[in-house]
C-alpha cells in the first residue's frame, strides 16, 4: 500500500513539476487532466486497500468533475487566447528551481504532521502538500487569468491529495461541498473572463476602424 | 424548528425571487428581509433565554457566539435590504434580490452550523453569492474588483479548508474515524489530547485563510476594492458582517486550539496581525481619494482592532472583541448607506467632489457626521466602549508595549479620518449643487442604528452584560 500511493503521489508531484514546466496553454491543460486522473487513482487505491468503497466513489466523482468537466470548461475559457509560443529569453529554470525549493519547504511544515501519523499513507504526505505549494505558487505569479485559474486548480488537486493521505478523505457531505464550490468557482470565472474579453472587444473595435479609415 | 426556519426563510426565498419577474419583485424582497429578521431575532432571543438550540441532529446548532452573529446579520441585512431598492434597475432586479437573500443565507448557515467542515463550505459560499453583487453596475472597475475578489478569497479559503484538513487529521488520528469528527462540540471536547503542533500548523492555515474573508492584512488587498466598488446595500452587509463572518470562523477554532496548545500561541499570532492590520489601515487612511474606499480601510482597521482585542485574552478582551465587531457593523453599515446617497447625489465618491455636504445636505450630512464620530471611536457610542474594554483588558494584562502601540495607532487613523471628513463636511460647494434622489430618507433605519450604538456605550441593556459573559466563556474556555 505505502509503495503504490508514495508512487501516485510521486507521479502527481513530477506532473506538477511539468505544469511549471510547460508553457503552451493545451499542454498545460492537458497536464493538469492528468494529474487529476493520478489523484483520482490515488483515491480508489486507497479505497481497494484499506477496504473503503466510499473512496472509490469519491475517485469517480473526482473523474467527472476535474478530468471531465473543468478541463472542458478550461477549454472553452483558453479557446479565445492565441496558443502563446515558447516565450524567447524567458527561462523555466529558475520557476522550477523555486519549485524545488517548495518541495524542501513541504518536507519541513509537515514534519510535525509525520511524526503523529501511524497510517501507512503518511510518507506522501509531503509529497501532495509540496502539489499544494506549487499550485499556490502559479497561482499568485500567474500572468493572466488562465494562469491564476490552473494555480489555483493545481492548489486545491493537492489539498484533496493531502486530504485523502492525511485522513482518507473527509465527511461525504464536506467534500461534495468542496466539488460544487470548486465547479462553481470555474463557472463564474468563465462568465468573469468572458466579460473581460467582450469589454477589450468593445473597446478594441472603434480603435480598429479608425485605423482603418 | 426555528433555526431552520432561520436558514430556510432567505433560501426559499432566494429560490422565489429567482423565478419571480415584475413589480412584485420589490415587495417580496421586503417581506423576506423583515421574516429574516424576526427569525433573527428570535433565534438570538431563544438561545440567550434557553442556551444552546439544535436541530437536524446536531447538525445545526446555535450557541451563544452563533446567536450573537445571527442577531448581527440579521439587523444590518434588515438595514442594507431597506436600501437595496435604490439602487436595482428593473431588468437586474430578479438577479440582484435573488443573490443579495443567498448571500444573507450564506452568512447565517456559516455561523448556525455546527460542522466546522460545513462552516467552511458556507463562508466559501459567501463569495459565490456575492461576486456577481459586487459587479453588478457591471463598469470596468467593478468587473476588475470582482475578479480580484473571487481569486484572493478563493485561493485564501482554500488555505483554510488545508486547515481544516489538518484539524480533522489531528482529531481522528487519536480517535478513530468519527463521522462526528468535525463537528466543533466533538472537537471541543477532546481538544486538551490533540496534538498540539499540528494543532498549530492548522490554526495558521486557518488563520491566514479566514484572515483573509476578514480582511486582516497583508491578506486585505481584495478588501478596498470589492467594498468601495460594489452598490452600497452589498457594501453594508460586506463591510458589516462578512467580514465578522471570517472572524467568527477564527473565533470558533481559536478555544480549540488553546485547550491543545496553550492559549498563548493564538494570542500571539491575533495580536500580530491585530496590530499590522491597524498599522496599515492608519497608513492608508492618510491618503484616500475615495470616501468608500476610506470606509473600506477603516473596515480593516477596526477587524485589526477587534483580533487584537482577542490577541489580549481573558474576559474582557475577548468581550470587547465581540462587542466592538457588533458596533462596527451598526455604524460601518450605516456609513456606507449613507455614502452610496452621497456618491449618488454628487455623482462621484471622490473625497475631492464632495464639499460643504453639511449646508448642501444638512440630513445626509448630520448622519453622516454622527455615524463618522460613532466610527471614530469617541463618546457617547458603542465602539468608544468597546476599544475602552479592548486597550484596559491589555493594560490589565500588563502588555503595556502593544496596548501602547494599538492606542498611538488609534491615533493616526482617527487624525486620517478627521482630515478627510472635515474636508468633505465644511467648505465652500464646489461644481453643481448636489441633489438627492427623490424617496423616502432613511430617517428611521439610520436613527435606530445611532441609536443602538448609544445604548451599546452608555447605556447596556438589560442582558447585553450577561450576554458578553456568555460570549466570553465560550471563547474563552
Amino acid at each position: 500500500m505505502t509503495a503504490a500511493t508514495n508512487l501516485l503521489s510521486f507521479a502527481g508531484l513530477v506532473v506538477t513539476l511539468a505544469i511549471v514546466w510547460r508553457q503552451s496553454w493545451p499542454g498545460r491543460l492537458r497536464l493538469f487532466a492528468f494529474q487529476s486522473l493520478l489523484l483520482a487513482a490515488l483515491a480508489a487505491t486507497l479505497g481497494v486497500l484499506a477496504g473503503r468503497p466510499r473512496l472509490v466513489l469519491l475517485g469517480l466523482v473526482f473523474v467527472v468533475v476535474k478530468v471531465i468537466v473543468i478541463p472542458r470548461v478550461l477549454r472553452r475559457i483558453g479557446s479565445g487566447v492565441p496558443v502563446r509560443p515558447v516565450a524567447p529569453g524567458k527561462s523555466s529554470g529558475v520557476v522550477l528551481l523555486i519549485a524545488g525549493v517548495l518541495v524542501v519547504v513541504a518536507y519541513a511544515v509537515m514534519l510535525p504532521v509525520r511524526t503523529v501519523t501511524a497510517l501507512p499513507t503518511g510518507g506522501a504526505i509531503p509529497l501532495a502538500f509540496a502539489m499544494a505549494l506549487i499550485g499556490l505558487f502559479l497561482c499568485v505569479t500567474g500572468r493572466d487569468a488562465l494562469g491564476h485559474i490552473l494555480g489555483f486548480l493545481v492548489f486545491e488537486n493537492g489539498i484533496f491529495g493531502l486530504a485523502l493521505l492525511a485522513t482518507y478523505g473527509l465527511p461525504g457531505i464536506v467534500e461534495a461541498g468542496v466539488f460544487l464550490d470548486v465547479l462553481i468557482i470555474v463557472l463564474i470565472m468563465e462568465g468573469v473572463v468572458g466579460q473581460v474579453r467582450r469589454e477589450h472587444e468593445s473597446i478594441d473595435e472603434p480603435k480598429l476602424r479608425e485605423l482603418r479609415g | 424548528m426555528t433555526l431552520v426556519l432561520l436558514l430556510a426563510i432567505p433560501l426559499g426565498g432566494a429560490a422565489l425571487l429567482a423565478l419571480t419577474r415584475g413589480p412584485r419583485l420589490g415587495r417580496l424582497h421586503g417581506a423576506l428581509a423583515a421574516l429574516t429578521l424576526g427569525a433573527s431575532l428570535a433565534v438570538a432571543v431563544a438561545v440567550y433565554r434557553v442556551g444552546a438550540v439544535t436541530a437536524l441532529d446536531g447538525f445545526l446548532r446555535a450557541d451563544a457566539l452563533s446567536a450573537w452573529m445571527v442577531g448581527l446579520i440579521g439587523v444590518v441585512s434588515a438595514l442594507a435590504a431597506l436600501e437595496a431598492p435604490r439602487y436595482v434597475t428593473p431588468a437586474g432586479a430578479a438577479r440582484f434580490y435573488a443573490l443579495f437573500h443567498l448571500f444573507v443565507f450564506t452568512m447565517l448557515l456559516a455561523v448556525t452550523t455546527d460542522d466546522v467542515g460545513f462552516m467552511w463550505v458556507a463562508v466559501e459560499g459567501t463569495t459565490l453569492a456575492s461576486v456577481f453583487l459586487v459587479n453588478f453596475e457591471r463598469t470596468r472597475a467593478s468587473l476588475e474588483a470582482s475578479y480580484k475578489y473571487l481569486l484572493i478569497c478563493s485561493v485564501g479559503i482554500a488555505v483554510a479548508f488545508l486547515g481544516t484538513v489538518l484539524v480533522y487529521f489531528a482529531n481522528i488520528q487519536l480517535f478513530g474515524d468519527e463521522e462526528y469528527a468535525l463537528r466543533w462540540t466533538t472537537l471541543l471536547r477532546l481538544a486538551p489530547d490533540l496534538a498540539p503542533r499540528v494543532v498549530e500548523l492548522a490554526f495558521v492555515f486557518l488563520v491566514v485563510g479566514y484572515g483573509t474573508k476578514a480582511g486582516l492584512a497583508p491578506m486585505h488587498t481584495w478588501l478596498p476594492d470589492a467594498h468601495s466598488e460594489a452598490p452600497a446595500p452589498v457594501s453594508a452587509l460586506m463591510s458589516g458582517v462578512l467580514l465578522a463572518v471570517g472572524v467568527y470562523a477564527i473565533v470558533r477554532f481559536k478555544p480549540v486550539v488553546d485547550l491543545a496548545a496553550g492559549p498563548a500561541f493564538t494570542e500571539r499570532i491575533l495580536l500580530g496581525l491585530g496590530l499590522l492590520s491597524m498599522a496599515v489601515a492608519a497608513l492608508f487612511l492618510w491618503a484616500p481619494t475615495n470616501f468608500k474606499r476610506m470606509l473600506a480601510y477603516s473596515s480593516v482597521e477596526h477587524i485589526g482592532i477587534a483580533c487584537v482585542g482577542l490577541g489580549f485574552g481573558g474576559p474582557w478582551g475577548i468581550a470587547g472583541a465581540l462587542l466592538h465587531i457588533a458596533n462596527h457593523a451598526l455604524a460601518k453599515s450605516t456609513l456606507f448607506l449613507l455614502a452610496g446617497r452621497i456618491r449618488a447625489a454628487y455623482g462621484s465618491s471622490d473625497i475631492a467632489a464632495v464639499r460643504g455636504l453639511l449646508s448642501a445636505l444638512p440630513r445626509t450630512g448630520g448622519a453622516f457626521l454622527a455615524a463618522m464620530v460613532a466610527l471614530m471611536g469617541l463618546p457617547p457610542f458603542g465602539l468608544f466602549t468597546s476599544e475602552v474594554l479592548i486597550f484596559g483588558a491589555g493594560f490589565g494584562k500588563g502588555a503595556i508595549l502593544e496596548a501602547t502601540l494599538g492606542l498611538l495607532l488609534l491615533l493616526v487613523a482617527f487624525g486620517g479620518l478627521l482630515r478627510s471628513v472635515q474636508a468633505m463636511l465644511y467648505g465652500p460647494a464646489a461644481g453643481p449643487p448636489p441633489r438627492l434622489a427623490p424617496g423616502s430618507w432613511p430617517v428611521v433605519p439610520v436613527t435606530l442604528a445611532l441609536l443602538l450604538l448609544i445604548l451599546t456605550g452608555v447605556a447596556w441593556p438589560p442582558g447585553l452584560g450577561d450576554a458578553l459573559a456568555q460570549l466570553a466563556t465560550i471563547v474563552g474556555h
